[in-house]
């Protein structure tokens, strides 16, 4: 049942031939900045929560765009400005909210994979209409794990921030990419890009446990807008707007509660919960978000407007899939196109990091 | 979220109980987790590997070979014994209790000793959630859950006892608390302790604390705590 809890990410593993250890000097830190990746597996019966990016669809992109697994070791950015400086040269990509990214004060696109030079400054700032951006690097950071995982789970000691002056140890086979016309390459990427959109957010949602005993619930959450308030973390999204409380239902026993779980606590406020939850809870849930649209709500921002859409599962169910087509659709092509052009992948039969 | 349609309380506690070691044993094919509620079990699967309808059924097909009436192995536990201490600064809440339960403050503790709990499951941060303490009635909350309960805090709600691994909020009553480190990232695994594991808690005198701060509490065969004023038993398994 027990994997390895806590273990020197890469140490004792044989160094492939191709791939070379490079630095990487980080020289602004941002706001907060971690180790980031999917999160936890198999860790929520033992009562620690999955965690990971609060934005899986843009910390998968990142993976999946410099030719890494998606549950690799990323970069979550939240705010401020990050720039760092490698001592040879690394394959990036930035995802996540929209943002400014330089190299050698060059402007660089988010969303594609981005050649850097040795020694070459990279500047990640002015996030805006999201909360969160993903920066991977082409091979496997070093970095520590528990339970399996690079992801931070501050409150058991395992915080994973990234300070300025800190030299992160990259190891890759990438070794830099030359075209005979172009210093950046261009990669014509099928690459689902969310919209980050200025206006209100529309959150699909399907019924809860408690939808019925809240009467009129179902109504104010169709018609009425909800903002995101300061007090929101990675615990959960809190958002100021009407509610109703259930009626006749008693003490509610505490029980096991999903991420994007919308809860009444005893106070007039909605609460979203999110990947870091607490994972068992007594209040009223009187409805869902959908899978696919956990990854927009990992992003809002205090002050977010938010709609919300009352779906199927079936519907629910459907646009995950959609989504996961889409990813795996990008997989292939970033695989046939490395392979092309001679870029590094990571080995797809290798085995992604046991859970414990 | 499952749970078990009929019964008492206690009935169905020990059903969730029961259909979380089924469902950790048989791995449906598409789960990824679960969470023990009280008397329901939270099941986390890939709706992509598996549908609701399916897993619904893989469940019920397991329960229906296995059994919902228990048959967990005796002796396939370890026995911890869990030293304590009590003063006005570790147990802000034990006139409390006392006076919730109409009892005095020295039979609180020694209905807590003398209880054998098991460990139904680990709450957040790993927190091991035991029953039953022999008291003779409920626990309430706290009215105004408290910000910040330091680790090792031993604290009570209805007749359930749990230890808090790490600082952080409660609405449990604090009504002592152990020298020991009970869980611990750096440790592999990061607690000795698992679900249907037994404790004891043990009253120690202030004057042992410095002594066995800090300790992890260990497994089996471990003998690196002992206590000195009890020869032959030692802190953590025995």
């Amino acid at each position: 049942m027990h994997g390895t809890w806590w273990t020197r990410a890469m140490k004792g593993l044989p160094m492939a031939q191709s791939e070379q250890t490079v630095a990487i000097k980080v020289t602004e830190h941002g706001w907060l900045s971690t180790f980031q990746d999917l999160g936890r597996e198999h860790s929520e019966f033992m009562g620690v929560p999955c965690g990971g990016a609060a934005d899986q669809h843009s910390a998968a992109l990142a993976n999946i765009l410099v030719g890494n697994h998606r549950s690799a070791t990323t970069i979550e950015i939240m705010g401020g400005r990050f720039a760092f400086t490698p001592q040879a040269p690394v394959l990036i990509s930035v995802t996540g909210a929209p943002a400014d990214v330089t190299v050698n004060g060059e402007p660089v696109r988010l969303w594609e994979p981005v050649c850097v030079p040795s020694k070459a400054r990279v500047v990640i700032a002015n996030a805006r209409n999201g909360m969160r951006n993903y920066l991977a690097f082409n091979g496997s950071l070093s970095t520590d794990l528990f339970m399996g995982s690079a992801a931070p789970e501050a409150r058991m000691g395992f915080p994973q921030v990234i300070a300025a002056g800190q030299a992160l140890e990259l190891r890759t086979a990438y070794t830099g990419f030359e075209h005979p016309y172009l210093t950046q390459p261009l990669f014509r990427l099928p690459v689902p890009v969310p919209a980050f959109s200025p206006g209100p957010w529309t959150v699909d949602i399907v019924e809860g446990p408690e939808t019925d005993a809240a009467e009129g619930i179902r109504e104010l959450l169709a018609t009425r807008e909800y903002t995101v308030t300061p007090t929101s973390n990675h615990v959960g999204l809190r958002l100021d707007g009407p509610v109703v409380h259930p009626k006749g239902l008693g003490e509610i026993v505490s029980h096991g509660v999903p991420i994007g779980a919308f809860e009444i606590p005893h106070g007039d406020e909605l609460i979203i919960l999110g990947r870091y939850r607490t994972l068992t809870a007594g209040y009223p849930i009187v409805a869902f978000a959908t899978k696919a649209c956990l990854p927009m709500l990992g992003q809002a921002c205090p002050g977010q407007k938010m709609r919300f859409r009352w779906v199927t599962h079936q519907h629910a169910v459907q646009t995950h899939r959609e989504e996961q087509q889409r990813l795996m659709a990008l997989e292939e092509r970033v695989g046939n196109l490395f392979a092309a052009v001679g870029l590094p992948l990571q080995a797809s039969t290798a085995p992604q990091s046991a859970a414990a | 979220m499952v749970s078990v349609a009929a019964g008492s309380a206690e009935e169905r506690q020990a059903g969730s109980r029961r259909l979380r070691e089924i469902l950790l044993e048989v791995r449906p094919y598409g789960l990824q987790d679960v969470v023990a509620g009280v008397d329901s079990l939270l099941v986390e699967f890939d709706c992509l590997a598996v549908s609701h309808e399916q897993l619904a059924q893989t469940i019920r097909l397991a329960v229906a070979g296995l059994g919902l009436d228990g048959h967990q192995a005796d002796g396939d536990f370890t026995q911890f014994v869990i030293p304590m201490v009590v003063n006005d600064e570790f147990a802000p809440d034990l006139g409390d209790v006392a006076a919730e339960l109409g009892i005095r403050p020295e039979e609180v503790l020694g209905r807590l000793e003398a209880s054998e709990l098991s460990i139904n499951l680990l709450a957040s941060a790993m927190a091991p959630m035991m029953g039953t303490v022999q008291f003779p009635g409920q626990v309430s909350r706290c009215k105004e859950p408290r910000t910040n309960v330091a680790s090792g805090s031993v604290m009570v709600a209805g007749t359930n006892a749990i230890i808090q691994p790490f600082p952080g909020p409660t609405g449990w009553k604090v009504i002592g608390r152990t020298p020991l480190t009970i869980c611990d990232i750096h440790e592999d695994p990061a607690t000795s302790y698992k679900p249907g594991d037994k404790v004891h808690f043990k009253v120690v005198p202030e004057s042992e604390w410095a002594l066995l701060e800090g300790q992890f509490l260990r497994a089996a065969n471990a003998r690196d705590v002992v206590d000195p004023s009890d020869e032959g038993t030692s802190h953590g398994a025995v």
